[in-house]
């Protein structure tokens, strides 16, 4: 009676703690990925302007501050404000795999991006740094989607 | 034929009338673990098999085997 969702929070033993945690990140993954990758509309917008406003920029420093917040997202244990022990058992052995498993998805197709992009060169320059948007968009969009489905296969019961 | 790993964690659980969650807690791992190794979905490493049948009362060979 009168809990307070922090309070119920402290309550839970750390399995339970990380449970609920890991089951929130399934859910909010593919979310993230939607958002980041709808972000690529308004950059498509702003490069294909004659003139870049200073808000442009501004949003596109809001993709770079995104890209590297979920880059380090994929590539650590995230959950940095949480404890050491719910952290660690947060990236438990499924939670190992399915992370390297989708950091392998995304290297693979940001390489195929990267390979169209070479072939469209042939018959159209493309800027340097719109083909560094474009793959680092598609590399890490792709990991994150592939994260979310595996994470939430694994919380499906048979 | 692809070789696949089976297991009779739920069968076990059952019988000591423990819940994932509890077996999680005993293991030190989350739900999701003891769900994807019950399901199959996921191939357990040497350290969380031995751990699994050491919290189930069991050897490895009874708890895992190779289903050809």
């Amino acid at each position: 009676m009168g809990y307070t969702k922090g309070r119920v929070m402290n309550e839970r033993t750390t399995s339970e703690r990380a449970d609920y945690l890991s089951r929130r990140r399934a859910r909010i993954l593919p979310v993230l990925a939607i958002i980041y990758l709808t972000q690529q509309a308004s950059y498509i917008t702003i490069r294909s302007g004659t003139v870049e406003r200073a808000v442009d920029q501004v949003k596109i420093s809001a993709w770079l501050v995104l890209s590297t917040v979920l880059l380090a997202a994929l590539a650590t244990k995230g959950f940095w404000l949480q404890p050491l022990e719910v952290r660690s058992m947060i990236d438990d052995e499924v939670t190992r795999s399915n992370r390297n498993d989708s950091m392998r998805f995304g290297f693979i197709f940001a390489m195929l991006t990267c390979i169209v992009i070479y072939f469209i060169t042939m018959f159209k320059v493309v800027d340097g740094r719109d083909a560094v948007h474009i793959v680092m968009s598609d590399g890490l969009g792709a990991a994150l989607i592939r994260w979310g489905w595996l994470e939430r296969r694994a919380h499906r019961d048979a | 034929m692809p070789e696949r790993l089976a297991n009779r964690l739920k069968d076990r659980r059952s019988e000591l009338g423990l819940t994932q969650a509890e077996l999680a807690e005993r293991v030190g791992v989350t739900r999701k673990t003891v769900n994807t190794v019950e399901n199959g979905v996921f191939t357990p490493s040497a350290t969380l098999a031995i751990k699994l049948a050491l919290a189930l009362g069991l050897s490895v060979e009874q708890l895992f085997w190779i289903e050809r």
